[in-house]
């Protein structure tokens, strides 16, 4: 804890009633930063920000500007915090000015008038937020979305040093989500501390420059998005299957979500599935089986294939060449090993030239009964070749030897499916 | 809003219109000018504390409901959801089956605010209370004194129309202690919540939202609730429990004046006042001093509907 930070936590417990839902959390925020709080659904997020903003008793130590939370005033609170909560009960029909001008409650006396600069600093929010249009309304008439942005204006209008924001673009569309969020990288560049639960780990990644992952109501990461964003970690606390990346545009990391292994106790999920492509030929391929729940390896990958990228991006293990080389006779060895671990190999039928064409002689070697052929309906051998054919031959000599040669992906899987099940008999 | 302050000043000028007419008004029939025997004796001795009374108790009531809404966060929350009307028909139902109908309203005072007081300490049993907890631990208490008082006029006998005449409310024995009394209760707790304004604004946006704006939430909520405890209690104990005062006039008067409990809270003495004394001199002149809360459940009810008719929505 040093004398410089806004708010500090240390071995902070909160929760309702009995239970604690934040246990043990230690964390603290200097001024001009932007902290995002992510975590799957049920683990603590809001809890954590409603522990800060102590409107629920918490234990443990927290500070605000160096002196306990419990020693600042309600007033000196409200000029020091601002919340934002994901929505608010709206029983009256109170105009939306109305609504703003609570901001200043802190700042005047009792039955005080408001003086021109609270006036102009409401106006200042509206305009921040977009809601100058809407400040006669009644709160009743506005859409969620918009009530989200008065909800935003107010705490604007607070004009505090701390800023609390739970999920403030839940409601919002698509440009007024990047819209709230410059707005809030702004401030928190002009020196507010900015804390924000966020759903969207995208989002947060994108805007905060540091994230803290909840589960169960303790911090399990905290550092900067590319950090805390790991497929390692999200498997581990969402229980869900991502790729990340740094996205060329941003700069920022980003993840997708893959389709989760939904094991279903198929057969399949057990099966070993080596990918032989190139040139891109086995990248919706491999995405399909990975789909499936195969375990899948790819082969001999020259780093500028697609195929490549979408291997590496899958987690999907390979062996990585240079480029317009021949591949190296340790790369085929290694090659030789994998293809013997494999339960079927898939040979997705590629382009061949001289560079590539060891690979087909390596999987003469192999049963034929283990390999698939997948050659696209309507495609032949021939256009494959660039070795004067070799390829054709080595292509053809695979099929003649017995193995299976299917024109679809879902052909693949009903025939691995077929041998999964037939497999245990043995 | 620039409405404010013209419609605060003519609602004024009602209210003072209503009291000084509504005082010449009356079975016995006098005129402004009356030299007839007695009729100083009837205007000054029996009419004005009543119909000062009225107003008091009205304004009373619908400050309390006014104050109740912003609290609980709902426009149909009453000035009795806490138990207090149930409370002070208990006391005044033990005072008539036991004690010949001496002290009603001593009793009926007590009652209130034991009600009210085994609400906070059951509710506030925990340390943190949610007003969603002394909401519905209100309507519990309600609902068993409710039984209780019931259960009294199965077997009061004799005193079942005493009790039943209670419980609609009236102001047949207003004297002018009751006027002046009245008043000693509304000015200081009016102005207390007239005070509160800005919080009721806050907490009626829930009590969370009013702690992250600055306010001592708990504090106010307390504030507020021993406010209008005080002003209920009085109420019942000089006037029954009636009912819809408390309940339509802050909708009268946020329909004129919008929500900002600052100004609601000024104009609901004032619209509150005016009703009640319309339905008592209706009651005394017109329909042989039936309980007033029959009048103004009468009025109130249909109004209620037709607002809910015409808005579409609440205010």
């Amino acid at each position: 804890m040093t004398g410089r930070d806004r708010i500090s936590a240390e071995n902070l417990h909160a929760g309702y009633g009995t239970q604690d839902i934040v246990k043990a959390v230690s964390c603290s925020f200097a001024p001009g930063t932007f902290t995002g709080i992510i975590g799957p659904n049920g683990s603590g997020k809001t809890t954590l920000l409603r522990a800060f903003s102590r409107v629920i008793p918490s234990g443990g130590i927290l500070e605000l500007d160096g002196k306990a939370v419990s020693d600042h005033t309600p007033t000196e609170l409200g000029m020091a915090l601002g919340f934002v909560p994901q929505d608010e009960a709206r029983p009256f029909s109170y105009t939306v000015m109305q609504v703003v001008l609570m901001a200043r409650y802190a700042r005047t006396s009792r039955l005080g008038s408001l003086m021109p600069e609270d006036y102009s600093r409401c106006h200042q929010a509206f305009a921040q937020t977009g809601v100058a249009h809407l400040a006669d309304r009644s709160i009743r008439t506005l859409s969620g979305g918009e009530w989200q942005r008065v909800l935003i204006a107010r705490a604007l209008a607070q004009d505090t040093k701390v800023l609390l924001l739970d999920e403030p673009t839940s409601h919002l569309d698509l440009s007024h989500q990047s819209e709230i969020l410059s707005l809030m990288r702004d401030l928190a560049e002009s020196g507010v501390t900015i804390i924000g639960v966020f759903h969207d780990l995208n989002l947060a990644a994108l805007y905060c420059d540091r994230l803290i992952m909840i589960q169960n109501g303790q911090m399990v990461a905290d550092g900067p998005p590319a950090q805390v964003l790991t497929p390692e970690k999200i498997r581990h606390v969402y229980g869900a299957e991502v790729v990340t990346s740094c996205h060329p545009a941003t700069g920022r990391t980003f993840l997708m979500p893959v389709k989760t292994q939904n094991g279903n106790g198929s057969a399949l999920s057990l099966m070993n599935v080596q990918v032989i492509s190139g040139g891109g030929s086995g990248s919706d391929l491999m995405r399909f089986l990975a789909g499936k729940g195969l375990a899948v390896s790819a082969g001999v990958l020259a780093t500028t294939d697609s195929d490549y990228l979408t291997a590496t991006a899958l987690e999907i293990p390979c062996i990585p060449v240079l480029p317009f080389s021949q591949i190296p006779a340790h790369a085929l060895e290694k090659l030789r090993t994998m293809l013997a671990k494999a339960d079927k190999i898939v040979l997705s039928v590629h382009p061949v030239g001289t560079g590539n064409l060891p690979v087909l002689q390596v999987l003469r070697d192999m049963n034929p009964a283990r390999i698939i052929i997948h050659l696209p309906e309507g495609r032949d051998f021939a256009s494959f070749d660039f070795a004067r054919g070799a390829a054709v031959t080595a292509y053809h000599d695979l099929r003649t030897a017995g193995a299976y040669t299917a024109t679809s992906y879902e052909e693949i899987v009903a025939f691995l499916r077929a041998d999964a099940l037939r497999k245990p008999q043995r | 809003m620039t409405r404010t302050v013209p419609v605060i000043i003519c609602l004024s000028i009602a209210a003072i219109t209503t009291i000084v007419l509504c005082t010449f008004i009356g079975p016995a029939g006098f005129g402004f000018v009356s030299t007839a025997s007695g009729a100083a004796d009837i205007i000054g001795s029996i009419r004005l504390p009543r119909v000062l009374a009225a107003f008091f108790v009205g304004a009373s009531l619908a400050v309390a409901g006014a104050a109740m809404q912003a609290l609980f966060k709902n426009p149909m929350a009453d000035p009795y959801i806490l138990g207090t009307s149930s409370g002070g028909a208990l006391g005044a139902s033990l005072a008539i089956v036991f004690f010949g109908g001496l002290f009603v309203p001593v009793f009926a005072w007590i009652g209130a605010v034991v009600a009210i007081l085994i609400v906070w300490s059951i509710a506030g049993r925990r340390g943190v209370i949610s007003v969603e907890t002394l909401l519905l631990t209100g309507i519990a208490v309600s609902f068993f004194f409710s039984a209780i008082v019931s259960f009294l006029i199965a077997i009061a006998g004799q005193n079942v129309h005493q009790i039943i005449f209670w419980l609609m409310g009236g102001f047949w024995n207003a004297s002018p202690a009751d006027a002046v009394l009245s008043a000693c209760i509304l000015i200081p707790a009016g102005l207390l919540l007239f005070f509160m304004g800005r919080d009721l604004n806050a907490l009626s946006l829930g009590e969370e939202t009013a702690a992250h704006l600055g306010i001592d939430a708990a504090r106010a909520r307390w504030t507020v609730l021993g406010g209008s405890t005080l002003l209920v209690a009085g109420a019942v104990s000089i006037a029954g429990s009636i009912g819809f005062v408390g309940l339509v006039c802050p909708h009268i008067v946020r329909m004129l004046l919008g929500p900002d409990n600052r100004v609601v809270i000024p104009a609901c003495i004032l619209v509150g006042g005016i009703l009640l004394v319309i339905s008592d001199t209706l009651t005394r002149t017109y329909f042989s001093d039936l309980p007033v809360g029959i009048i103004t459940a009468f009025i109130g009810a249909p109004f209620f509907i037709w607002l809910i008719w015409q808005r579409g929505e609440v205010t």
